[in-house]
């Protein structure tokens, strides 16, 4: 209600476009609750707007897919400075993947906090949800600020499918992850040539539903060309194959551990992945 | 209990308001013995002021009661606070106990006082969050910190109009209004574990406008 009139401020010209940021800032700043999830329209469905700005610069066919990926951004500010400073100097990166709890508390502010970082990246970046994301109020706040919690999106021959497997937030009640949104997103590549699954809570983690453990892991192990399933949650970077099927299960670090992955595909799911520390 | 706070704090407020006499200045010829009306009129439970604000993370809109114990400079105010679900996915309300201290009040002519510093601490109880904590949904140290209770400083300053006394009684009347930059234990605990400037003070704060009538 009171962003209206600092929209049409902000159309009087550059001179006063301060003003109209200092009188947003004020509506911030009176916080109804920590739960209240106002933020600028800048700050809101940035999924929607990252995937606008990488469709804007495709990968010319044929070339392999350079992207970071890295998880668990929670409260680690200092270090989210450090990860845009050292990712900006890689060379031939596509977009970075934060693979969930963007914050510690599913509050606005910290999601917020996180993009004024992130969005200091030269490439684009997506996420995908997380359980602390979803702690409380979280998830009309992660709708709001980032966009849907299962989506996918192809880019450079390579199907993405994200999706919250976030179980213990639902109190393990079969509705993570969404193995009805799934196995369709599975069987249809949509015209790429590989796919990618990317998920916060790990199968082998307690925090995976698990009822739904065994049919997700069966799901991923029938789908065709699929490179590899990619987890946050461990604030540990491993690469294995915990069921000894051929599927690849990889996880990211936490930004605090200062290292992140750089990762190429190519083929129909070949891999490379270099840690980096910064 | 909590949905009948507010109206039990706002009753005992406007009976109290209304068993004030009319203004009798010209036709009481006789005053009464001071400390005995005034207990009378004021026994101890009854509150000094009311209060209403927005922000502060207590709500959009906050109401309620408090007491002033004048001589220490001290005031603690119990507020019912609303979110309505468009700002924050569910409608949210809030059970809120702030402390305050004032330790100056300058007079600005007659009819205004400043106080140009007021600290304290407020603590919240939040209802109706979404994802509530389930019984057995997590192990007792899951997450560390409370989705429903928050706490934090907080700093401001008042601006207060003197209304003449209630001449019968000489119980005085004040009208402020306020503001409080605050915080919470969360955005506190962010700002602490990034010592190398990662946050900035700034984006902690939170911002509450209110006003305080007096009776």
């Amino acid at each position: 209600m009171c962003m209206l009139p600092f929209t049409y401020l902000r159309r009087w010209g550059r001179g006063l476009s301060g003003i109209a940021l200092l009188g947003l800032a004020g509506c911030n700043l009176i916080e109804f609750s920590p739960n209240d999830h106002r933020v600028p329209e800048e700050f809101t469905n940035l999924t929607e707007k990252n995937l606008a700005r990488l469709a804007a610069r495709p990968l010319p066919v044929g070339d392999t897919l350079r992207f970071v990926f890295t998880g668990d951004s929670q409260q680690f500010y200092d270090e989210a400075e450090a990860l845009v400073a050292s990712v900006n100097q890689q060379p031939g990166i596509s977009f970075l993947v934060v693979a969930g709890d963007i914050s510690d508390f599913g509050l606005a502010r910290e999601m917020q906090w996180v993009d004024e970082k992130l969005r200091r990246l030269k490439v684009p970046y997506v996420t995908v949800i997380g359980n602390h994301d979803l702690v409380g109020n979280g998830r009309p706040t992660y709708q709001h600020i980032f966009g849907a919690f299962n989506y996918s999106f192809v880019y450079g021959d390579t199907k993405f499918i994200l999706l919250d497997t976030n179980g213990r937030e639902y109190n393990f009640d079969g509705t993570a992850p969404d193995m009805a949104w799934l196995k369709p997103q599975l069987a249809n590549h949509d015209g790429a040539r590989r796919q990618v699954v990317i998920s916060h809570v790990p199968p082998t983690n307690d925090d995976f539903d698990p009822a739904l453990r065994m049919p997700y892991v069966q799901a991923l192990r029938e789908a065709s060309n699929l490179v590899f399933e990619m987890n946050g949650h461990n604030h540990s970077a491993s690469i294995t194959q915990p069921y000894n099927d051929g599927v690849t299960y990889v996880n990211s670090d936490a930004f605090s551990e200062r290292h992140y992955m750089v990762v190429t595909v190519w083929g129909n799911k070949q891999f490379r992945i270099k840690r980096v520390a910064f | 209990m909590k949905k009948l706070l507010l109206p039990a704090l706002l009753l005992t407020g406007l009976r109290a308001a209304a068993s004030t006499p009319p203004d009798t200045a010209g036709t009481a010829p006789v005053k009464p013995a001071p400390s005995a009306a005034r207990r009378a009129q004021h026994p101890w439970y009854r509150p000094t002021h009311l209060a209403l604000q927005t922000g502060g993370g207590l709500g959009m809109v906050a109401a309620g009661a408090g007491y002033e114990f004048s001589k220490t400079h001290l005031e603690t105010d119990i507020l019912i606070g609303y979110v309505p679900k468009h700002y924050a996915g569910s409608t949210l309300s809030l059970a809120s106990l702030k402390f305050l201290y004032s330790p100056f009040h300058l007079p600005v002519g007659e009819k205004f006082q400043v106080v140009p510093l007021t600290v304290g601490a407020y603590f919240s109880y939040t209802h109706g969050t979404i994802n509530d904590e389930l019984k057995g949904q997590y192990s007792s140290d899951y997450y560390w910190f409370s989705t429903d209770t928050r706490y934090g400083p907080l700093l401001g300053s008042r601006v207060t109009f003197l209304a003449p006394p209630v001449a019968a009684t000489g119980q005085p009347r004040k009208v402020s209004v306020y503001y409080e930059l605050g915080s919470n234990d969360l955005y506190l605990a962010s700002y602490l574990n990034n010592r190398n400037g990662g946050l900035g003070f700034g984006q902690l704060l939170t911002l509450a406008l209110g006003i305080k009538a007096d009776f």
